[in-house]
């Protein structure tokens, strides 16, 4: 089995889950003896395989990094990111060719690309969902190029991987596409060593964007100060950063409110260790692998209702995004009783170790061969 | 010639109310606001109508049509009880109609379905036994001979403590690890006291109370005259049928065919000359006991596990239990004559409180999840011990 993954981001360069999702994937499979060519954007550091049955193919010239997360808001800025997918997704269609079983992308960024080799080596496409434009747009005003843009590669797509059935519901409800073509596979974790003691700190991680709720949690820090003292850690960089800090002056909280802004791979690993809670009040979240990350650094969860992890994780919080008080209840609890932290803690880094690559790898290549 | 002893446990706990840490401090009436009396009634009108009125009243009628060769026993809880007098006394009249058939043995146990006999000392236990006595005694005229602690706890101090209290049997787990390898079809004696145990034939109880429905299962479907051959195949001179009362039409669903099986049972029985019903009491005086069994670590029928671990297995059900403990020592010393608080403090001792907050997984956590209000563990956790909180200050009167 031979596959040509078209990717845009591979540790150590990635900016969201999609590029820890792609690592563990194309592991998982060279373990099982797939072989896959992952096709990425070059950069100015060189990105190599640590596999044998994975072979890294930069695609572009230096310098083409996009950040695809950080979507300008600038028409100026915006114009030259679309330009720079467009360029990508030719490059990738003129480079691509051999004997492939299969082409896999990843959302939007490589759909056109996809679509094109499909066509051209007669192969089939598989498409993972990781998110779409309602999920970054949190639900309001979703941008119809790329709404347009995601349908149509769905609708190619032979096969679609939906990373939790509450992401296959958005595909089928709002795209329009057949329930019975999406295959859902929810994602994994590697497991981390768990060490640092355990500060009085709340985490929020993730970018600060109306898709990941990081003003409710604010709204949850402002009540639970009424009767705790912790820290609130706000982690990660977005376009709602300064309203962030506005609101936590105006709340009376900025003393106990931090903002690491962009964090390193290890600082990040560091800050699961020693946090306490951590809370993911996304809105639409597809997945939420950061709760899984969280989990294994022994740290207790409340995830959003709205986040695909909720759907499969047992040992951990689940609230609406909007109950404030209810968020707030549950990280008193977790903050003043010891025997809940102590439990939760343990009973979830067991759970969270059923959640492996092996397993997404295993599921992935049933979707593979029922297509070659 | 075996005996057949079907022995139901009739139990509803009382469920709490979402209470948050928000409420702490601020409970007026505990009674009124820490109990979900609106999903109480309803839960149990629901199992009543799906359960207890339908058993009944084929039971009552079996035992009429045998002519009172089928027998049967029960222990209703306190708790139960007080539903029934709140909102279906019919239901309890129908337990007097079986009651004065005289086919029927009633058992004592807790009033409140509690875990007090794993308290320090055993006063409390005590008292919620002469409460459930009482309560007997004053609705059906009955005074028990055996005894049935929540969920069949058992070691030798709870045993030595019900000999001392005039009970002549009780009911525990046939557990392996107690037996080795002796049958739980005889009739045993504690070790260190004067009191018959019978033992829970869990293979064949839980045949009929978990396995009835399952149709991977080798048995399925079970019939009442097969079951019945397997009974009359089997070997000594008791064959304990120990169960939920629910089983019947809520644990299995009507559409199983349990009642159809019930229907028939008896008289598949009684078709075989080495086969009789006999209630608790009459096993408990008919039978000497074979031998004596020392059981120095609690034990119960519940879970794969068979021991406390349902309710005591992990530190948020520790924290709970010793809370609540702290509790009744505080209001024993500074409130005695408060009866409220006191009977508040009680019915948040009902085991299923602390049972909803069981994190074990795969198999037991299913039967968890099942019965369990709460969407997680963890979710009991803060509520109960929420409430507890409260509790503590009421009782230091803030």
């Amino acid at each position: 089995m031979k596959v040509a993954m078209l990717g845009w981001e591979y540790p150590p360069f990635k900016v969201g889950g999609l590029g820890t999702h792609c690592y563990g994937l194309t592991h998982g499979l060279a373990e099982k003896n797939v072989h896959i060519d992952f096709y990425m954007p070059k950069l100015r550091q060189k990105v190599k395989s640590d596999n044998k049955n994975i072979k890294i193919i930069e695609v572009g010239e230096p310098g083409d990094a996009i950040f695809p997360y950080d979507r300008p808001d600038d028409k100026a800025l915006g114009g030259k990111f679309f330009d720079l997918v467009y360029r990508y997704n030719n490059l990738l269609a003129a480079r691509v060719k051999g004997n492939y079983d299969v082409v896999h992308v990843h959302d939007w960024l490589t759909m056109k690309a996809g679509v094109q080799i499909k066509e051209k080596l007669h192969i089939p496409l598989v498409l993972t969902v990781h998110s779409t434009e309602y999920d970054r747009a949190g639900m309001l005003y979703p941008n119809q190029w790329f709404i347009d843009l995601e349908r149509e590669g769905m609708q190619k797509a032979d096969r679609i991987i939906a990373v939790s059935n509450y992401t296959k519901k958005i595909v089928v409800e709002k795209y329009g596409i057949p329930a019975e073509k999406i295959t859902v596979i929810h994602n994994a974790v590697y497991p981390t060593e768990e060490e640092g003691e355990k500060k009085p700190l709340v985490l929020f991680l993730g970018r600060l964007t109306i898709q990941k709720g990081p003003e409710f949690f604010l709204k949850a820090a402002k009540k639970v100060l009424e009767y705790e003292d912790a820290k609130f850690v706000i982690a990660g960089v977005g376009d709602m950063m300064p309203k962030l800090i506005n609101q936590a002056v105006d709340m009376g909280i900025s003393n106990k409110v931090v903002f690491t802004g962009k964090l390193s791979d290890e600082e990040v690993q560091h800050i699961y260790k020693i946090s306490s809670i951590y809370v993911m009040p996304s809105v639409s979240e597809p997945f939420g692998i950061t709760a899984l990350e969280a989990i294994s650094a022994g740290t207790p969860t409340i995830v959003s209702r709205s986040a695909g992890v909720s759907e499969v994780l047992k040992n951990c919080f689940k609230v609406d995004f909007w109950d404030t008080d209810e968020m707030a209840n549950k990280i008193i609890a977790l903050l003043r009783y010891d025997s809940l932290h102590s439990t939760m803690r343990q009973s979830s880094k067991r759970e969270v170790q059923l959640f492996t690559w092996d397993r997404v790898a295993d599921q992935t290549l049933r979707v593979y061969r029922g297509l070659a | 010639m075996p005996s057949v002893v079907f022995y139901f446990e009739v139990h509803q706990p009382m469920r709490l109310s979402r209470f948050s840490v928000f409420n702490i401090g601020h409970t007026e009436d505990p009674y009124a606001t820490y109990f979900n009396h609106e999903l109480n009634q309803k839960i149990f009108e629901k199992v009543a109508r799906k359960c207890y009125l339908p058993t009944n009243k084929l039971l009552l009628d079996l035992i009429r049509k045998t002519d009172g060769k089928f027998r049967i026993s029960y222990s209703l809880t306190g708790t139960f009880i007080e539903y029934c007098q709140m909102f279906l006394p019919e239901l309890l009249d129908s337990f007097k109609d079986l009651v004065k058939t005289g086919a029927v043995d009633l058992l004592d146990e807790t009033y409140y379905h509690s875990l007090s006999s794993l308290f320090d000392d055993l006063d409390e236990f005590e008292a919620q036994v002469k409460q459930h006595r009482q309560t007997i005694k004053k609705i059906f005229n009955y005074s028990p001979k055996s005894f049935r602690n929540t969920e069949t706890i058992y070691d030798n101090r709870i045993a030595g403590k019900v000999a001392d209290m005039g009970y002549e049997g009780i009911l525990t787990e046939g557990s392996e690890r107690i037996l080795g390898w002796r049958s739980p079809n005889f009739v045993y004696k504690s070790q260190y006291s004067n009191i018959k145990v019978l033992m829970r034939n869990y293979k064949l109880s839980d045949d009929v109370g978990f396995r009835f429905g399952a149709k991977n299962w080798s048995g399925y479907p079970l019939t009442a005259d097969k079951y019945a051959r397997w009974m009359s195949n089997s070997f000594g001179d008791v064959i304990n049928l120990f169960m939920d009362y629910e089983t019947f039409g809520e644990h299995q669903w009507e559409d199983t065919g349990i009642f159809e099986f019930l229907k028939h049972l008896p008289n598949e029985v009684l078709k075989y000359d080495n086969l009789e019903f006999a209630t608790v009491s009459e096993a408990v005086e008919k039978y000497q006991a074979v031998g004596d069994i020392d059981v120095p670590w609690a034990i119960s029928w519940a879970d794969e596990d068979r021991n406390v671990s349902t309710w005591l297995g992990n530190n948020m059900q520790i924290a709970c239990f010793n809370e609540l403990k702290d509790i009744g020592r505080m209001i024993k010393k500074q409130r005695p004559k408060d009866k409220e608080l006191l009977n508040v403090w009680r019915l948040l001792q009902t085991s299923d409180h602390l049972y909803y907050l069981s994190t074990k997984g795969f198999e037991d956590g299913t039967v968890h999840a099942y019965f369990s209000p709460y969407e997680v563990p963890y979710d009991g956790f803060i509520n109960y011990m929420n409430i507890l909180q409260d509790l503590k200050e009421k009782v230091n009167g803030k």
